[in-house]
């Protein structure tokens, strides 16, 4: 069984068809280098947090803004592996239509959508893949559910740390 | 200074002393250290000790040390508790995979208070524990639902998921291949002898209404596979052997085994289950259900970006949700624990082919008559020989073209070893005394393996020899596995690229066999090596097995202990030579 190389699951392809809109009305030609690029890892150090999407494409550095929701839909929860409920993905618009994006290419064309900015969707679309939940941990802070067990490094104090 | 503090440590079973030398083990660990103003992992040299050579000069000394008087207390929740609050960082400064965080001291707490308990039900067990085996029991008692014990082969799983069933309430269920069920009720038997156990296998098996407490059932993957008694009753630790088996999720045995009710699973297996991610998902499925998420879902996450585009986001995360559930050491890894030989004794069941065929054997020889005298020698030599190929495979006792997989108990399994062996990148040496079991090795394990697997015997040229031995010493694409006749192999041959030997036959002098095993032993060498030797339940090689255990061998040996049972009356060599019904089941 073979599955799409971008958009295997429906929130990955959820931002695939927010890429691939451009082609609805006639043929992206940056769409099939962008999907080259993303394929031959031209898309290193890509960076996926709430409201932004940063990576280095070719060389050039690429920073998309996003838009966040004012709260969480209804009944997206993520499970312990980070996966969503897919009979969700259809009634929530959970990625950003291309016009919604503020984007940003050190690249010299003028296109706000250039291949560089297409590839690294296509990259965070196979992310979104591997994990739905960052779905929606792009869209809003959700707090990572923590686990009892284990104390984030981060959160230790160096003074105190010997205890003595 | 950072010295004299003190961490527990789950995953070497001990208390890691900070800083300079004291007594015990000196390792290199991963623990969180300060830095500046912020707390990183780090290298540290520490020494491992047991808990009585607690020091009590630092306040994480002085913690564990509390910890291990409520353990001897048998203090409850509430005073561990407590002494979770006040224990500091340094005391639990364990890190996760990731290196992201540490563990809390109660999480640390618990895993020592449950290695403890583990360690302490041990007395039970009629065996010494290495180290990382004890880790490894305590690990089987509190590793959440179960998981994946894929320790190295030659590392001791069974003895490890023995001392898991002796010390619980059960009853349990043992599923391994068929060629291992005598092999597991002769481990309980030696390794815990008052729990007792029920192979439930060959035709006339049949389980009690109520299996008493206590109680391990062996049985195959092939009964399994077509039996409702065993998944509508209630077991408390399910074992499934040679985890392998279940590999194919659509298999009738894999979906029997997911229908199996149990409190605690436990997969086994000896191959690197991590590498091949179609294989993990349906272990595991079994071992712990929903934890990597149905079959379809697994793919898309994990198995597509990981195998097809080598997603190492994808990959850290699995690792991250695996972890827990599978626990895998190599014999590198746990060196210093291992002598430089490891031997062990895999205890193989004849099929019911073999088994008419030795019954028939033995009626024959005694009902024709043995004679006396000198006649009598050679007949009972005869007999030996027929009863040893016999036991090796039925085709080398009457030659035919029929397959030959499912015939010899023996054969299978020594086919089921190797191919976990060389599919872990090792190399093995197998000793025969028969040149045509070389030959029909040779040729089934080519097929298994996917290589040609040669066979150095008598009747090859001195060059052809020399050729095959500096091959597979040097050569990067050697065939992994090298059959060596018992005879044509015994002397200044090196052959130390191996990591296990195995005996597929015995010969009636241990210092043979011995000295045919030091071909791939060198001492000095960092590795140690497993020396597997196959014995056929309740027959003639039973029999030898015990002749060696015995010391009287030796004395036997030098006058030929083929003649010495020649010099037995009948009634006491039929004893000898009849098929023990008990033994093989």
């Amino acid at each position: 069984m073979t599955q799409p190389e971008f958009g295997a699951t429906p929130w990955g392809r959820a931002w695939v068809r927010a890429v691939e809109s451009t082609a609805v009305t006639r043929p992206n030609p940056l769409l099939p280098k962008a999907r080259s690029l993303a394929r031959n890892n031209a898309v290193t150090d890509l960076r996926a947090e709430t409201g932004s999407v940063t990576a280095t494409v070719s060389g050039h550095t690429v920073h998309i803004g996003l838009p966040l929701w004012t709260d969480v839909p209804d009944g997206l929860v993520a499970d312990h592996t980070g996966d969503l409920p897919d009979e969700l993905a259809d009634s929530i618009d959970i990625a950003v239509p291309l016009a919604d994006q503020h984007t940003e290419c050190a690249c010299r064309t003028r296109n706000p959508h250039c291949a560089h900015v297409l590839a690294t969707l296509y990259a965070l679309s196979q992310r979104v893949d591997e994990r739905p939940v960052l779905a929606a941990a792009l869209r809003y802070p959700l707090t990572e559910p923590t686990d009892p067990d284990w104390i984030p490094l981060t959160e230790i104090g160096v003074a105190g740390f010997y205890g003595d | 200074m950072a010295d004299r503090h003190v961490t527990y440590v789950p995953a070497h079973g001990a208390f890691a002393v900070w800083g300079a030398a004291t007594a015990g083990r000196q390792v290199v660990c991963r623990l969180a250290v300060p830095r500046g103003d912020h707390v990183e992992a780090a290298d540290v040299r520490v020494s491992l000790v047991e808990p009585h050579e607690l020091p009590d000069t630092t306040a994480s000394a002085r913690a564990w040390r509390d910890a291990v008087r409520l353990v001897e207390r048998g203090a409850g929740d509430e005073a561990f508790a407590e002494l979770a609050e006040r224990m500091p960082p340094v005391a639990h400064a364990v890190l996760n995979s990731e290196e992201t965080a540490i563990s809390s001291a109660a999480a640390l707490l618990d895993s020592y208070r449950q290695a403890a308990a583990a360690r302490a039900k041990l007395g039970a067990i009629d065996a010494e524990l290495r180290p990382y085996q004890v880790d490894g029991v305590a690990w089987l008692h509190s590793v959440p639902g179960g998981g994946v014990l894929a320790d190295e082969m030659g590392l001791g799983k069974t003895l490890q998921a023995i001392c898991l069933l002796a010390t619980r309430e059960g009853p349990h269920l043992v599923v391994c291949p068929t060629s291992l069920v005598g092999n597991w009720r002769r481990e309980i038997a030696r390794f815990a002898p008052d729990t007792p156990v029920l192979t439930h296998h060959g035709p006339r098996r049949e389980l009690p209404e109520v299996i008493p407490a206590r109680t391990v059932v062996v049985t195959s993957y092939s009964v399994l596979r077509g039996e409702d008694d065993l998944t509508s009753r209630d077991w408390d630790v399910v074992v499934l052997d040679e985890a392998q088996q279940v590999k194919n999720p659509d298999a009738q045995a894999s979906k029997a085994a997911a229908r199996l009710s149990a409190q605690r699973r436990i997969a086994m297996t000896g191959t690197p289950v991590e590498n091949r991610l179609d294989e993990l998902w349906a272990i595991m499925s079994l071992t712990n259900p929903g934890l990597l998420g149905t079959r379809a879902r697994f793919r898309q996450r994990f198995g597509t970006p990981i195998e097809q585009r080598r997603s190492a986001t994808a990959a850290a995360r699995l690792t991250a949700l695996i972890t827990p559930h599978v626990l895998r050491r190599t014999k590198a890894a746990v060196a210093t624990d291992l002598p430089p030989k490891l031997y062990s004794t895999v205890a193989c069941t004849l099929t019911s082919e073999q088994a008419a065929l030795y019954r028939d054997a033995v009626d024959r020889a005694f009902s024709l008559g043995l004679g006396s005298g000198f006649e009598r020698r050679g007949r009972v030599l005869a007999l030996l020989t027929a009863l040893k190929q016999i036991c090796n495979h039925p085709a080398q006792y009457r030659p035919d073209e029929l397959p030959l997989a499912g015939r010899s108990g023996k054969f299978d399994r020594a086919t089921e070893m190797l191919t976990e062996i060389v599919e872990d990148d090792d190399r093995a040496l197998v000793f025969t005394q028969y040149t045509v079991t070389g030959e029909l090795l040779s040729r089934h394990l080519a097929e298994h393996i996917g290589a040609p697997v040669p066979f150095l015997h008598g009747g090859l040229g001195a060059a052809q020899r020399d050729e095959l031995v500096r091959s597979f010493q040097h050569d990067a694409d050697a065939p992994p596995v090298l059959l060596l006749s018992l005879r044509a192999a015994g002397f200044g041959l090196n052959l130390t690229r191996a990591g296990h030997v195995m005996h597929f036959d015995r010969w009636w002098n241990p210092a043979v066999e011995e000295q045919a095993t030091d071909r791939a032993h060198r001492i000095g060498q960092t590795r140690p090596l497993t020396v597997h030797t196959l014995v056929t339940g309740g027959t003639i090689e039973d029999h030898i097995a015990r002749l060696h255990e015995n010391k009287r061998a030796l004395a036997d040996a030098v006058t030929g202990s083929e003649n010495a049972l020649a010099e037995l009356p009948d009634e006491q060599l039929h004893d000898v030579l009849a098929l023990d019904p008990g033994a093989f089941s």
